[in-house]
Protein backbone atom coordinates (compact mmCIF):
# COMPACT_ATOMS: atom_id res chain seq x y z
CA UNK A 1 0.00 0.00 0.00
CA UNK A 2 1.53 3.38 -1.03
CA UNK A 3 2.32 5.84 1.78
CA UNK A 4 -0.44 8.24 2.33
CA UNK A 5 0.53 12.01 1.43
CA UNK A 6 -0.09 15.21 3.35
CA UNK A 7 -3.01 16.41 4.25
CA UNK A 8 -4.73 18.13 1.00
CA UNK A 9 -2.95 14.88 -0.86
CA UNK A 10 -4.87 12.70 1.15
CA UNK A 11 -8.00 14.15 1.80
CA UNK A 12 -8.26 14.58 -2.14
CA UNK A 13 -7.56 10.58 -2.54
CA UNK A 14 -10.59 9.96 0.22
CA UNK A 15 -12.41 12.25 -1.43
CA UNK A 16 -12.04 10.66 -4.96
CA UNK A 17 -12.69 6.88 -3.26
CA UNK A 18 -15.75 8.55 -2.06
CA UNK A 19 -16.50 9.71 -5.53
CA UNK A 20 -15.98 6.38 -6.70
CA UNK A 21 -18.79 4.78 -4.63
CA UNK A 22 -20.66 7.75 -5.27
CA UNK A 23 -20.84 7.11 -8.50
CA UNK A 24 -21.17 3.36 -8.63
CA UNK A 25 -17.56 2.86 -10.24
CA UNK A 26 -16.28 0.16 -7.13
CA UNK A 27 -16.56 -3.94 -7.96
CA UNK A 28 -17.36 -6.01 -5.12
CA UNK A 29 -13.25 -7.07 -5.97
CA UNK A 30 -12.49 -3.27 -5.79
CA UNK A 31 -14.57 -2.97 -2.25
CA UNK A 32 -12.55 -4.51 -0.16
CA UNK A 33 -9.13 -2.87 -1.25
CA UNK A 34 -10.50 1.21 -1.63
CA UNK A 35 -12.61 0.17 1.76
CA UNK A 36 -8.96 -1.10 3.29
CA UNK A 37 -7.38 2.51 1.57
CA UNK A 38 -9.56 4.75 2.85
CA UNK A 39 -9.66 3.15 6.30
CA UNK A 40 -6.02 3.65 6.42
CA UNK A 41 -6.60 7.48 5.31
CA UNK A 42 -9.12 8.43 7.69
CA UNK A 43 -6.94 7.00 10.44
CA UNK A 44 -3.82 8.76 9.34
CA UNK A 45 -5.87 12.49 8.92
CA UNK A 46 -7.50 11.29 12.73
CA UNK A 47 -3.65 10.65 13.58
CA UNK A 48 -2.82 14.26 12.29
CA UNK A 49 -5.58 15.84 14.41
CA UNK A 50 -4.92 14.07 17.44
CA UNK A 51 -1.09 15.28 17.04
CA UNK A 52 -2.33 18.40 16.34
CA UNK A 53 -4.81 19.10 18.68
CA UNK A 54 -2.15 18.15 21.33
CA UNK A 55 0.05 20.60 19.98
CA UNK A 56 -2.83 23.09 19.97
CA UNK A 57 -4.25 22.43 23.26
CA UNK A 58 0.25 22.74 24.17
CA UNK A 59 0.16 26.00 22.71
CA UNK A 60 -3.45 27.64 23.10
CA UNK A 61 -3.04 28.50 26.71
CA UNK A 62 0.46 30.72 25.79
CA UNK A 63 -1.44 31.91 23.23
CA UNK A 64 -4.85 32.87 24.94
CA UNK A 65 -2.51 34.66 27.59
CA UNK A 66 -1.25 37.63 25.41
CA UNK A 67 -5.15 37.35 23.71
CA UNK A 68 -6.75 38.68 26.89
CA UNK A 69 -3.48 40.32 27.75
CA UNK A 70 -4.99 43.96 29.06
CA UNK B 1 19.46 131.87 33.38
CA UNK B 2 19.45 135.70 34.15
CA UNK B 3 21.99 135.85 37.60
CA UNK B 4 25.13 135.93 37.37
CA UNK B 5 26.72 132.90 38.67
CA UNK B 6 30.15 134.52 39.00
CA UNK B 7 28.36 137.56 41.60
CA UNK B 8 26.15 134.53 43.68
CA UNK B 9 26.59 135.60 47.14
CA UNK B 10 25.42 132.14 47.88
CA UNK B 11 28.58 130.36 49.96
CA UNK B 12 30.58 128.28 48.39
CA UNK B 13 29.51 124.10 49.07
CA UNK B 14 31.66 121.60 49.74
CA UNK B 15 30.72 118.02 47.74
CA UNK B 16 29.32 116.61 50.62
CA UNK B 17 27.24 119.99 51.45
CA UNK B 18 26.50 119.92 47.78
CA UNK B 19 24.78 116.33 47.75
CA UNK B 20 23.18 116.98 51.35
CA UNK B 21 20.91 120.16 49.58
CA UNK B 22 20.72 118.52 46.44
CA UNK B 23 18.94 114.73 48.27
CA UNK B 24 17.09 117.68 50.26
CA UNK B 25 15.90 119.64 47.68
CA UNK B 26 15.05 116.38 45.77
CA UNK B 27 13.52 114.30 48.43
CA UNK B 28 11.19 117.67 49.47
CA UNK B 29 9.95 117.18 45.45
CA UNK B 30 9.95 112.83 44.91
CA UNK B 31 11.99 111.80 48.01
CA UNK B 32 9.90 108.42 50.07
CA UNK B 33 7.08 111.24 51.16
CA UNK B 34 6.42 111.65 47.59
CA UNK B 35 6.65 108.55 45.58
CA UNK B 36 5.58 108.53 41.92
CA UNK B 37 4.96 106.30 39.85
CA UNK B 38 7.75 105.68 36.77
CA UNK B 39 6.94 104.05 33.76
CA UNK B 40 10.32 102.09 31.84
CA UNK B 41 11.82 99.38 29.53
CA UNK B 42 13.74 96.84 31.97
CA UNK B 43 17.26 96.95 29.69
CA UNK B 44 19.49 95.54 32.67
CA UNK B 45 18.15 93.54 35.82
CA UNK B 46 20.59 91.79 38.14
CA UNK B 47 19.66 90.57 41.60
CA UNK B 48 22.05 90.11 44.38
CA UNK B 49 19.80 89.87 47.77
CA UNK B 50 18.44 93.48 46.52
CA UNK B 51 17.31 93.59 43.08
CA UNK B 52 18.67 96.37 40.94
CA UNK B 53 17.37 97.20 37.37
CA UNK B 54 17.85 99.73 34.72
CA UNK B 55 14.96 101.54 33.30
CA UNK B 56 15.18 103.58 29.98
CA UNK B 57 12.38 104.86 28.15
CA UNK B 58 10.05 102.10 26.07
CA UNK B 59 11.21 102.11 22.48
CA UNK B 60 14.30 103.63 23.09
CA UNK B 61 17.17 102.76 21.11
CA UNK B 62 19.93 101.08 23.36
CA UNK B 63 22.72 102.92 20.78
CA UNK B 64 21.14 106.19 21.66
CA UNK B 65 24.02 107.31 23.85
CA UNK B 66 21.81 110.27 25.71
CA UNK B 67 19.21 107.96 26.45
CA UNK B 68 17.98 108.91 30.18
CA UNK B 69 18.54 105.41 32.36
CA UNK B 70 16.95 105.34 36.07
CA UNK B 71 18.96 103.33 38.47
CA UNK B 72 16.34 101.30 39.71
CA UNK B 73 16.49 99.16 43.14
CA UNK B 74 14.22 97.56 45.83
CA UNK B 75 15.40 96.68 48.42
CA UNK B 76 15.50 92.73 49.97
CA UNK B 77 12.62 93.76 52.70
CA UNK B 78 10.42 94.86 49.79
CA UNK B 79 11.58 92.77 47.46
CA UNK B 80 11.33 89.27 48.31
CA UNK B 81 7.12 89.71 49.22
CA UNK B 82 7.24 91.27 46.08
CA UNK B 83 8.98 88.19 44.13
CA UNK B 84 6.74 85.97 45.85
CA UNK B 85 3.71 87.72 44.41
CA UNK B 86 5.36 88.16 40.74
CA UNK B 87 6.15 84.58 40.98
CA UNK B 88 3.00 83.13 41.71
CA UNK B 89 1.72 85.08 38.96
CA UNK B 90 4.61 83.59 36.86
CA UNK B 91 6.22 86.83 35.67
CA UNK B 92 9.88 86.92 36.31
CA UNK B 93 11.43 90.39 35.34
CA UNK B 94 13.64 90.46 32.18
CA UNK B 95 14.87 92.91 29.76
CA UNK B 96 12.77 94.79 27.78
CA UNK B 97 9.34 94.21 30.14
CA UNK B 98 7.59 97.62 30.26
CA UNK B 99 7.36 97.85 33.86
CA UNK B 100 5.56 100.47 36.63
CA UNK B 101 7.46 100.52 39.10
CA UNK B 102 6.18 102.80 42.39
CA UNK B 103 8.70 104.71 44.40
CA UNK B 104 11.04 107.13 45.17
CA UNK B 105 14.13 109.12 44.67
CA UNK B 106 17.32 108.19 46.02
CA UNK B 107 20.78 110.12 46.15
CA UNK B 108 24.11 108.05 46.57
CA UNK B 109 26.25 110.09 47.08
CA UNK B 110 29.03 107.94 47.17
CA UNK B 111 28.84 106.79 43.56
CA UNK B 112 27.26 110.35 42.34
CA UNK B 113 24.05 108.19 41.77
CA UNK B 114 20.90 109.52 41.18
CA UNK B 115 18.43 106.75 41.84
CA UNK B 116 15.42 105.22 42.68
CA UNK B 117 13.95 103.44 45.37
CA UNK B 118 11.27 100.66 44.28
CA UNK B 119 8.71 100.32 46.65
CA UNK B 120 5.64 98.91 44.62
CA UNK B 121 5.73 96.94 41.15
CA UNK B 122 2.59 97.03 38.96
CA UNK B 123 1.73 93.34 38.51
CA UNK B 124 -1.55 93.77 36.73
CA UNK B 125 0.71 95.83 33.76
CA UNK B 126 3.68 93.61 34.13
CA UNK B 127 0.98 90.57 33.34
CA UNK B 128 -0.15 92.18 30.63
CA UNK B 129 3.55 92.91 29.35
CA UNK B 130 4.11 88.85 29.87
CA UNK B 131 0.60 88.36 28.12
CA UNK B 132 1.72 90.75 25.71
CA UNK B 133 5.09 88.71 24.84
CA UNK B 134 3.52 85.71 25.09
CA UNK B 135 1.58 86.41 22.28
CA UNK B 136 4.43 88.25 19.77
CA UNK B 137 6.75 85.07 20.97
CA UNK B 138 3.46 82.68 19.21
CA UNK B 139 3.42 85.28 16.75
CA UNK B 140 6.90 84.89 15.40
CA UNK B 141 7.00 80.93 15.86
CA UNK B 142 4.02 81.24 13.24
CA UNK B 143 5.78 83.25 11.24
CA UNK B 144 8.72 81.24 11.10
CA UNK B 145 6.54 78.48 10.34
CA UNK B 146 7.74 76.56 13.94
CA UNK B 147 4.37 76.49 15.86
CA UNK B 148 2.87 73.62 14.75
CA UNK B 149 6.49 72.22 13.09
CA UNK B 150 7.02 69.59 16.03
CA UNK B 151 3.36 68.09 15.31
CA UNK B 152 4.86 67.76 11.90
CA UNK B 153 6.84 64.98 13.17
CA UNK B 154 5.76 61.00 12.80
CA UNK B 155 5.10 59.60 15.94
CA UNK B 156 6.42 55.43 16.40
CA UNK B 157 3.68 53.42 16.35
CA UNK B 158 4.92 51.75 19.42
CA UNK B 159 6.87 54.73 21.58
CA UNK B 160 8.73 52.30 23.84
CA UNK B 161 12.26 54.08 24.10
CA UNK B 162 10.94 57.48 25.80
CA UNK B 163 13.43 60.26 26.92
CA UNK B 164 12.45 61.88 29.66
CA UNK B 165 13.44 65.80 30.28
CA UNK B 166 12.17 66.03 34.16
CA UNK B 167 13.34 66.86 37.81
CA UNK B 168 13.28 63.22 40.11
CA UNK B 169 12.34 64.53 42.92
CA UNK B 170 9.16 65.97 42.00
CA UNK B 171 5.70 64.29 41.87
CA UNK B 172 5.17 64.40 38.29
CA UNK B 173 8.33 62.48 37.88
CA UNK B 174 6.63 60.10 39.95
CA UNK B 175 3.35 60.17 38.27
CA UNK B 176 4.38 60.14 34.78
CA UNK B 177 6.80 57.41 35.49
CA UNK B 178 4.56 55.31 37.88
CA UNK B 179 2.19 55.08 34.57
CA UNK B 180 4.72 53.68 32.35
CA UNK B 181 6.44 51.04 34.60
CA UNK B 182 2.67 50.03 36.01
CA UNK B 183 1.77 49.56 32.37
CA UNK B 184 3.67 46.31 32.01
CA UNK B 185 4.79 47.27 29.08
CA UNK B 186 8.50 47.16 28.12
CA UNK B 187 9.35 50.99 28.39
CA UNK B 188 12.67 52.04 28.03
CA UNK B 189 12.91 55.58 29.97
CA UNK B 190 16.39 57.98 29.34
CA UNK B 191 15.94 60.43 31.67
CA UNK B 192 17.94 63.58 31.56
CA UNK B 193 17.86 65.72 34.58
CA UNK B 194 17.11 69.56 34.67
CA UNK B 195 15.31 71.98 36.54
CA UNK B 196 11.55 72.32 36.03
CA UNK B 197 11.70 76.00 37.15
CA UNK B 198 13.69 79.30 37.83
CA UNK B 199 16.31 80.91 35.52
CA UNK B 200 18.52 77.65 35.32
CA UNK B 201 15.76 75.30 33.90
CA UNK B 202 15.21 77.11 30.10
CA UNK B 203 19.05 76.06 28.94
CA UNK B 204 19.28 72.93 30.83
CA UNK B 205 15.44 72.02 29.07
CA UNK B 206 17.00 73.43 25.78
CA UNK B 207 20.25 71.17 26.42
CA UNK B 208 18.16 68.12 27.03
CA UNK B 209 15.88 68.08 24.25
CA UNK B 210 18.93 68.33 21.98
CA UNK B 211 20.34 65.66 23.81
CA UNK B 212 17.70 63.19 23.85
CA UNK B 213 16.62 64.44 20.07
CA UNK B 214 20.26 63.02 18.52
CA UNK B 215 19.62 59.96 21.05
CA UNK B 216 17.43 56.95 20.06
CA UNK B 217 14.16 57.49 21.69
CA UNK B 218 10.81 57.52 20.04
CA UNK B 219 9.45 60.22 21.75
CA UNK B 220 10.60 62.90 23.77
CA UNK B 221 8.39 64.00 27.13
CA UNK B 222 8.56 67.43 28.88
CA UNK B 223 7.29 66.45 32.69
CA UNK B 224 6.59 68.84 35.19
CA UNK B 225 4.04 68.53 37.97
CA UNK B 226 1.60 71.35 38.98
CA UNK B 227 3.26 74.66 40.34
CA UNK B 228 2.23 78.78 40.01
CA UNK B 229 2.59 80.62 36.94
CA UNK B 230 5.95 81.84 38.24
CA UNK B 231 6.78 77.82 38.59
CA UNK B 232 6.11 77.35 35.12
CA UNK B 233 7.39 79.82 33.71
CA UNK B 234 9.91 78.40 32.20
CA UNK B 235 7.79 76.13 29.84
CA UNK B 236 6.90 79.83 28.01
CA UNK B 237 10.54 80.58 27.32
CA UNK B 238 11.02 80.90 23.82
CA UNK B 239 14.33 79.02 23.69
CA UNK B 240 12.39 76.33 25.11
CA UNK B 241 9.41 76.61 22.24
CA UNK B 242 12.37 76.79 19.98
CA UNK B 243 13.71 73.63 20.86
CA UNK B 244 10.55 71.79 20.72
CA UNK B 245 10.08 72.78 17.14
CA UNK B 246 13.57 72.37 15.88
CA UNK B 247 13.23 68.62 17.66
CA UNK B 248 13.24 65.84 14.74
CA UNK B 249 11.63 63.91 17.57
CA UNK B 250 7.81 64.24 18.88
CA UNK B 251 7.93 65.98 21.70
CA UNK B 252 4.96 65.21 24.81
CA UNK B 253 4.34 67.86 27.33
CA UNK B 254 2.56 66.96 30.41
CA UNK B 255 2.69 70.43 32.69
CA UNK B 256 1.25 71.51 35.27
CA UNK B 257 -2.53 71.05 36.28
CA UNK B 258 -5.43 71.77 33.93
CA UNK B 259 -5.93 75.12 32.77
CA UNK B 260 -1.98 76.04 32.72
CA UNK B 261 -0.83 75.97 29.04
CA UNK B 262 2.44 77.16 28.30
CA UNK B 263 4.16 77.73 25.10
CA UNK B 264 5.66 74.74 24.94
CA UNK B 265 2.55 72.68 25.15
CA UNK B 266 1.33 74.88 22.28
CA UNK B 267 4.32 74.14 20.27
CA UNK B 268 4.54 70.56 21.40
CA UNK B 269 3.24 67.27 19.47
CA UNK B 270 0.97 66.35 22.24
CA UNK B 271 0.18 68.00 25.14
CA UNK B 272 -1.82 66.24 28.29
CA UNK B 273 -2.89 68.25 30.79
CA UNK B 274 -0.77 66.54 33.37
CA UNK B 275 2.34 64.41 33.76
CA UNK B 276 -0.18 61.32 34.70
CA UNK B 277 -2.14 62.39 31.89
CA UNK B 278 0.72 62.05 29.52
CA UNK B 279 1.97 58.67 30.92
CA UNK B 280 -1.90 57.36 30.32
CA UNK B 281 -1.38 58.74 26.86
CA UNK B 282 1.73 56.72 26.17
CA UNK B 283 0.60 54.07 27.40
CA UNK B 284 -2.94 54.24 25.39
CA UNK B 285 -0.53 54.75 22.22
CA UNK B 286 1.69 51.33 22.75
CA UNK B 287 -1.42 49.54 24.21
CA UNK B 288 -3.58 50.45 20.99
CA UNK B 289 -0.20 49.37 18.67
CA UNK B 290 -0.44 45.93 21.22
CA UNK B 291 -3.67 45.24 20.80
CA UNK B 292 -3.83 45.90 17.40
CA UNK B 293 -0.70 43.98 16.47
CA UNK B 294 -0.55 41.38 19.26
CA UNK B 295 -3.17 40.91 20.93
CA UNK B 296 -6.00 40.59 18.22
CA UNK B 297 -4.07 38.67 15.55
CA UNK B 298 -3.94 36.52 18.66
CA UNK B 299 -7.76 36.11 19.12
CA UNK B 300 -7.63 35.81 15.41
CA UNK B 301 -4.76 32.99 15.20
CA UNK B 302 -6.77 31.07 18.18
CA UNK B 303 -10.32 31.66 16.45
CA UNK B 304 -8.85 30.76 12.82
CA UNK B 305 -6.87 27.34 14.61
CA UNK B 306 -10.20 26.28 16.49
CA UNK B 307 -12.14 26.99 13.21
CA UNK B 308 -9.72 25.04 11.12
CA UNK B 309 -9.56 22.29 13.74
CA UNK B 310 -13.50 21.90 13.84
CA UNK B 311 -13.57 21.96 10.16
CA UNK B 312 -10.76 19.16 9.42
CA UNK B 313 -12.50 17.18 12.77
CA UNK B 314 -15.86 17.00 11.01
CA UNK B 315 -14.76 16.85 7.35
CA UNK B 316 -12.70 12.92 8.78
CA UNK B 317 -15.88 12.31 10.69
CA UNK B 318 -17.92 13.15 7.78
CA UNK B 319 -15.91 10.84 5.04
CA UNK B 320 -15.91 8.08 7.88
CA UNK B 321 -19.77 8.63 7.89
CA UNK B 322 -19.76 8.39 4.10
CA UNK B 323 -17.62 5.71 3.61
CA UNK B 324 -19.17 3.33 5.94
CA UNK B 325 -22.92 4.27 4.33
CA UNK B 326 -20.85 4.44 1.41
CA UNK B 327 -19.62 0.57 1.28
CA UNK B 328 -22.58 -0.71 3.32
CA UNK B 329 -24.73 0.54 0.45
CA UNK B 330 -22.46 -1.10 -2.40
CA UNK B 331 -22.94 -4.35 -0.28
CA UNK B 332 -26.32 -3.71 -0.24
CA UNK B 333 -26.68 -3.37 -3.23
CA UNK B 334 -24.82 -6.13 -4.17
CA UNK B 335 -26.59 -8.76 -2.31
CA UNK B 336 -30.03 -7.06 -3.44
CA UNK B 337 -28.21 -8.11 -7.24
CA UNK B 338 -27.31 -11.45 -6.23
CA UNK B 339 -30.52 -11.69 -4.25
CA UNK B 340 -32.66 -10.71 -7.51
CA UNK B 341 -30.23 -12.61 -9.53
CA UNK B 342 -30.49 -16.12 -7.68
CA UNK B 343 -34.83 -15.18 -7.94
CA UNK B 344 -34.41 -15.42 -11.46
CA UNK B 345 -32.52 -18.48 -11.55
CA UNK B 346 -35.14 -20.28 -9.13
CA UNK B 347 -37.88 -19.21 -11.06
CA UNK B 348 -36.13 -19.75 -14.87
CA UNK B 349 -35.41 -22.86 -13.27
CA UNK B 350 -38.43 -23.90 -12.27
CA UNK B 351 -39.59 -22.97 -15.71
CA UNK B 352 -37.12 -25.25 -17.46
CA UNK B 353 -38.28 -28.24 -15.20
CA UNK B 354 -41.81 -27.72 -15.78
CA UNK B 355 -41.00 -27.47 -19.17
CA UNK B 356 -38.95 -30.14 -19.11
CA UNK B 357 -41.75 -31.95 -17.12
CA UNK B 358 -44.17 -31.38 -19.71
CA UNK B 359 -42.04 -32.53 -22.77
CA UNK B 360 -41.25 -35.62 -20.60
CA UNK B 361 -44.45 -36.33 -20.05
CA UNK B 362 -45.34 -35.22 -23.91
CA UNK B 363 -41.94 -37.70 -25.31
CA UNK B 364 -43.19 -40.69 -22.87
CA UNK B 365 -46.40 -40.30 -23.94
CA UNK B 366 -45.17 -40.30 -27.70
CA UNK B 367 -43.29 -43.31 -27.01
CA UNK B 368 -45.84 -45.03 -25.64
CA UNK B 369 -47.26 -45.09 -28.50
CA UNK B 370 -44.14 -47.63 -29.48
CA UNK B 371 -44.12 -49.21 -26.69
CA UNK B 372 -44.27 -53.57 -28.20
CA UNK B 373 -46.45 -54.62 -25.08
CA UNK B 374 -48.71 -52.49 -26.57
CA UNK B 375 -47.69 -54.48 -29.67
CA UNK B 376 -47.52 -57.82 -28.40
CA UNK B 377 -51.01 -57.20 -26.63
CA UNK B 378 -52.50 -55.96 -30.67
CA UNK B 379 -51.43 -59.83 -31.44
CA UNK B 380 -47.71 -59.32 -32.57
CA UNK B 381 -44.70 -61.30 -31.56
CA UNK B 382 -41.26 -60.52 -31.19
CA UNK B 383 -38.48 -63.47 -32.39
CA UNK B 384 -34.91 -63.56 -31.00
CA UNK B 385 -32.37 -65.54 -31.83
CA UNK B 386 -30.18 -67.21 -29.58
CA UNK B 387 -28.00 -64.41 -28.79
CA UNK B 388 -31.47 -62.57 -27.69
CA UNK B 389 -31.07 -60.62 -31.36
CA UNK B 390 -34.24 -59.32 -32.50
CA UNK B 391 -34.99 -61.25 -35.83
CA UNK B 392 -36.08 -58.94 -38.30
CA UNK B 393 -35.24 -60.64 -41.70
CA UNK B 394 -35.76 -63.87 -42.84
CA UNK B 395 -31.85 -63.66 -43.24
CA UNK B 396 -31.45 -63.50 -39.40
CA UNK B 397 -31.75 -66.83 -39.27
CA UNK B 398 -30.94 -70.58 -40.39
CA UNK B 399 -33.75 -72.76 -40.68
CA UNK B 400 -33.51 -75.45 -38.22
CA UNK B 401 -32.70 -72.62 -35.66
CA UNK B 402 -34.19 -72.22 -32.52
CA UNK B 403 -35.61 -69.28 -31.88
CA UNK B 404 -37.70 -67.40 -29.14
CA UNK B 405 -41.20 -65.89 -29.84
CA UNK B 406 -42.33 -63.34 -27.34
CA UNK B 407 -45.83 -62.65 -27.15
CA UNK B 408 -48.07 -60.35 -24.79
CA UNK B 409 -48.49 -62.96 -22.33
CA UNK B 410 -45.34 -64.68 -22.37
CA UNK B 411 -42.93 -66.15 -24.67
CA UNK B 412 -41.94 -69.99 -26.24
CA UNK B 413 -39.61 -71.55 -28.03
CA UNK B 414 -39.95 -72.52 -31.76
CA UNK B 415 -37.29 -74.01 -34.34
CA UNK B 416 -37.30 -72.59 -38.00
CA UNK B 417 -38.69 -75.20 -40.30
CA UNK B 418 -38.61 -72.94 -43.52
CA UNK B 419 -37.86 -69.47 -44.48
CA UNK B 420 -39.50 -67.42 -47.60
CA UNK B 421 -38.93 -64.53 -48.40
CA UNK B 422 -36.30 -62.36 -50.64
CA UNK B 423 -33.37 -62.57 -48.72
CA UNK B 424 -34.07 -66.68 -47.56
Amino acid sequence: MSTIGDWNDAAKELNDIVASFDEGEVSVDDLFVKLERATAIIESLEARLEATKAKVEELAPRISRVASDE
Amino acid sequence: MDSDYTTSTDAILEVGEFYELLTAQLESAYGRRHPRWVRGEVSKVYEKTHLYVDLVDAGSSASDSKRPVLNAHCWASAWNPLKRKLAQDGVTLQPGMIVNFFGYVDVYAPQGRIGFTVTEVDVAGLLGDVARRRLELIARLRGEDLFDANRRTILSPVPLRVGLVASPQTEGYSDFTGQLLDSGYGFQILLVKTAVQGEAAPPQIVAAIEALDGADVDVICLVRGGGSRGDLSCFDDERVARAIAASSTPVFTGIGHTGDESVADLVAHTRAITPTKLGEEIVSVVRYWYQSNVRYPAQRVLSATEAVFDEATEYVAERRRTMIFAVRDRLRAEQRHLLATRERLVIQSRHLLATATQMLASDRQLLSAYDPKRRLAQGWSIVTNAEGVVVRSVGDVRVDESVRVAVSDGSFAATVNEKNGASS
